[in-house]
């Protein structure tokens, strides 16, 4: 409903900020975004592929605390990473500190440039995204047969040759749904980009319903948004189906790990320690640095934050927990079209700025219809708890949907020839075997929630803070210190879905 | 005639148990051996030893003229010049059939000349542009050897090439084989469990017992 607001802004025509939007910044939000888009590609693909062929397929100095640590950053948020950068490098931030000390040079050198540049957020957004292309590389690096790894061996072809000419290729779908997942990331990225002071599509549509008060306008900028994002999709899936097909023709099993030696034990170790360290480490300790420095490191103010961002994100991955559960029920017992759940999960690509757009547009609509019961829902807290189910609706199916599978049919078979109804069959047999999936689904669907900062941002009601909108409050007053410790909280909350993870690609190496 | 493969006393383990056991062989240049054996008795790892897809402890592989594997060197794979054939489908998916045998080949010029010649020698040409996906368990089969023989492997390792493969078909591809091995004086070293294939196709034949190997 929220998305058919947002297109259907288009067929009301456009007002005259529209065009002096197309006349004069309209290039410039498409050019930067397009500049953003290109350079992380190339970040995450040269980091995220490198890193994952090297803990695949050789042995060398920590592979095994990279194998799960490279995944770290992901509990960081680009704009946590994007606040720590800017204040690392600052003129008087540690980094230019550090080298002066050691170079004794005076206060006025400066030794890295300014990053608050489209270079910068490039690099931020590079080493904050990059596992997702770790991730599913590290997988299809795995699948790949030991014996067709071999059969290059023996046709004269080195590791590196093989890499390029077979390796590569063979997993180049999996690297292209990679890299169309971090595309949709920094598309919809809207922390990082205006701390970065960089006009991008998100900081448009931003400023648009902010400044110049024009709802209309952001909607039909949104709609153009959306259809890139669409075309990602579309791209993305293409990409999925053509995994099944690269890895059908052969059986599996897993390529031993090459022992590196000295040198190349020693490079295959910073290759795999500097993404760790700039994209999680870094800021970790920047944060804790930071926390230091405070008088009050636990403020009334970060405290209700905390409880707020408890109470909003366990709300609503309860609730969609609950709705992936009834949903899943329904395509297993009642027979309700699989293409229901396949819809509710395109909610996941959408920018949390647009469906806060959209949900806006929707519910002053409504408030608008029903103006003579006195009851508004603009504002209220129901907007931004939709808008977290049906971003997160795709994490908590996913993971539903797979558990379900698993449940022989058979089961539900004995139990109905048992005399169960359908009621008792989901409450005494499909709950109770779904547990571990409905705790690791609740666990990510919070541990995402935790750091959502666009959709929280405009659709929170007056006065509620949560620990995201509190870090980019503070952030943009430049209060970073204070800014430190709920950033901190984010982070440990961010560390869940990473543990699951893990655990999933672990389960697949198996 | 002078042994071109050697391999002296090796010893191979898998965790503690031990799979080859002070194994030695030597093999005439241009001869074709077949192995035998149990399954499970160590007649893969014997080949993947000699390629060095598996690391002896102990014991001596000499190639020609150069040492493959002592105490102090060990050649990587791909530098050994030994081809591969198994019974598992190991042909690249992504790439067609005549791209698939020039995948070992370096030279720009003669890839092509290469690859047909060899193509029609194994009565594959039709199929030059077909994926692996495409192929039959037949087809599959004789594209691998051409991928291997198109590399002029100073030894040709074949793993059950023809487990899975029916009868007609394998009463047909027994002489083409024979003929290339010929033909190329390519040294080969088997392993099956077929005794029509050690008969159609080798000079001599071993069993693999106990870790060693015995001349049957």
């Amino acid at each position: 409903m929220p998305l058919l607001f947002i297109v259907g802004s288009i067929f009301s025509g456009f007002s005259d900020n529209f065009y002096h939007l197309y006349d004069n910044l309209l290039l410039e939000y498409s050019l930067n975004s397009l500049y953003l888009v290109l350079g992380v590609s190339f970040l995450v693909t040269l980091i995220g592929v490198s890193t994952a062929w090297l803990v695949t397929f050789f042995n060398f100095y920590g592979r095994n605390f990279f194998q799960w640590s490279l995944i770290l950053p992901l509990a960081v948020p680009s704009y946590l990473l994007a606040y720590v950068f800017t204040e690392f490098f600052d003129h008087s931030g540690t980094a230019n500190n550090i080298l002066r000390n050691i170079l004794d040079a005076e206060r006025s050198v400066i030794f890295f440039p300014n990053i608050r540049t489209i270079f910068g957020a490039i690099v931020v957004f590079g080493f904050t995204l990059y596992p997702y292309v770790y991730m599913v590389s590290r997988v299809a690096f795995m699948n790949i047969p030991s014996s067709v790894i071999e059969a290059s061996l023996l046709l004269g072809k080195n590791s590196i040759s093989t890499l390029f000419n077979l390796s590569i290729p063979l997993i180049r779908p999996a690297i292209i749904a990679g890299i169309t997942l971090v595309a949709m990331e920094t598309l919809a990225d809207f922390g990082a980009v205006q701390h970065f002071a960089i006009p991008t599509f998100t900081t448009g549509i931003f400023r648009t319903w902010t400044g110049l008060y024009d709802l209309t306008t952001a909607l039909q900028l949104s709609t153009i948004l959306l259809l890139v994002i669409f075309i990602f999709l579309t791209l993305e899936r293409g990409s999925r189906n053509k995994i099944r097909y690269a890895n059908s023709a052969t059986t599996n099993n897993s390529f031993k790990p090459v022992q590196l030696k000295k040198f190349n034990n020693a490079i295959a170790f910073v290759v795999c320690f500097l993404p760790v360290f700039i994209g999680f480490f870094l800021p970790v300790f920047e944060l804790l640095n930071w926390s230091s420095q405070v008088d009050t490191l636990i403020s009334t103010k970060t405290i209700i934050a905390a409880k707020n961002t408890l109470y909003i994100s366990f709300t609503a991955a309860m609730l969609t927990c609950l709705i992936a559960l009834l949903i899943n029920f329904a395509v297993r017992s009642f027979g309700l079209p699989q293409t229901i759940n396949d819809l509710l999960s395109a909610g996941y690509a959408v920018p949390g700025l647009i469906l806060a757009v959209g949900i806006t547009k929707m519910f002053t609509n409504i408030d608008t219809l029903s103006s003579n019961l006195d009851i508004f829902i603009t504002g209220s807290i129901f907007g931004l708890i939709l808008a977290y189910i049906i971003k997160s609706y795709a994490i908590s199916n996913n993971v539903l949907n797979s558990s379900f599978t698993s449940i022989p049919i058979a089961l539900d078979e004995s139990a109905q020839t048992l005399g169960s109804n359908r009621l008792s069959l989901l409450k005494n047999i499909h709950v109770p075997l779904l547990r571990t999936g409905l705790i690791t689904a609740f666990l990510l669907v919070m541990g995402e929630l935790i750091k959502e900062l666009p959709a929280t941002l405009i659709l929170r009601p007056f006065n509620f803070d949560t620990l995201s909108v509190s870090v980019y409050l503070l952030a943009s007053e430049e209060r970073m210190f204070e800014a430190a410790f709920p950033g901190l909280v984010i982070i440990i909350f961010g560390l869940i879905p990473i543990y699951f993870l893990n655990n999933l690609i672990l389960s697949n190496n198996k | 005639m002078k042994d071109f493969l050697k391999v002296k006393n090796i010893d191979l383990y898998f965790g503690k148990e031990k799979i080859l056991n002070g194994l030695n062989l030597e093999i005439e240049k241009g001869s074709v051996v077949a192995i035998t054996g149990e399954s499970g008795s160590g007649k893969t790892s014997l080949l993947r030893v000699i390629c060095g897809l598996e690391s002896p402890s102990n014991g001596e592989i000499i190639l020609d003229t150069q040492t493959l594997f002592n105490d102090k060197i060990s050649v990587p794979t791909e530098k050994r010049n030994i081809g591969l054939v198994i019974q598992e489908k190991v042909l690249f998916p992504h790439l067609d059939v005549r791209k698939n045998i020039e995948f070992g080949i370096s030279k720009k010029n003669s890839k092509e000349d290469l690859s047909n010649e060899i193509m029609e020698k194994l009565n594959i040409s039709d199929l030059a542009k077909k994926y692996p996906h495409e192929l039959s368990g037949g087809e599959s089969q004789r594209v691998a050897l051409g991928r291997s023989i198109i590399m002029t492997p100073k030894v040709l390792m074949l793993d059950e090439p023809f487990t899975g493969l029916d009868k007609k078909l394998k009463t047909k591809i027994y002489p083409v084989i024979k003929s290339i091995l010929q033909d190329n004086k390519i040294t080969s070293l088997m392993v099956t469990h077929d005794l029509n294939e050690v008969r159609a196709l080798a000079d001599k034949c071993f069993n693999l017992q106990s870790g060693k190997l015995v001349e049957v």
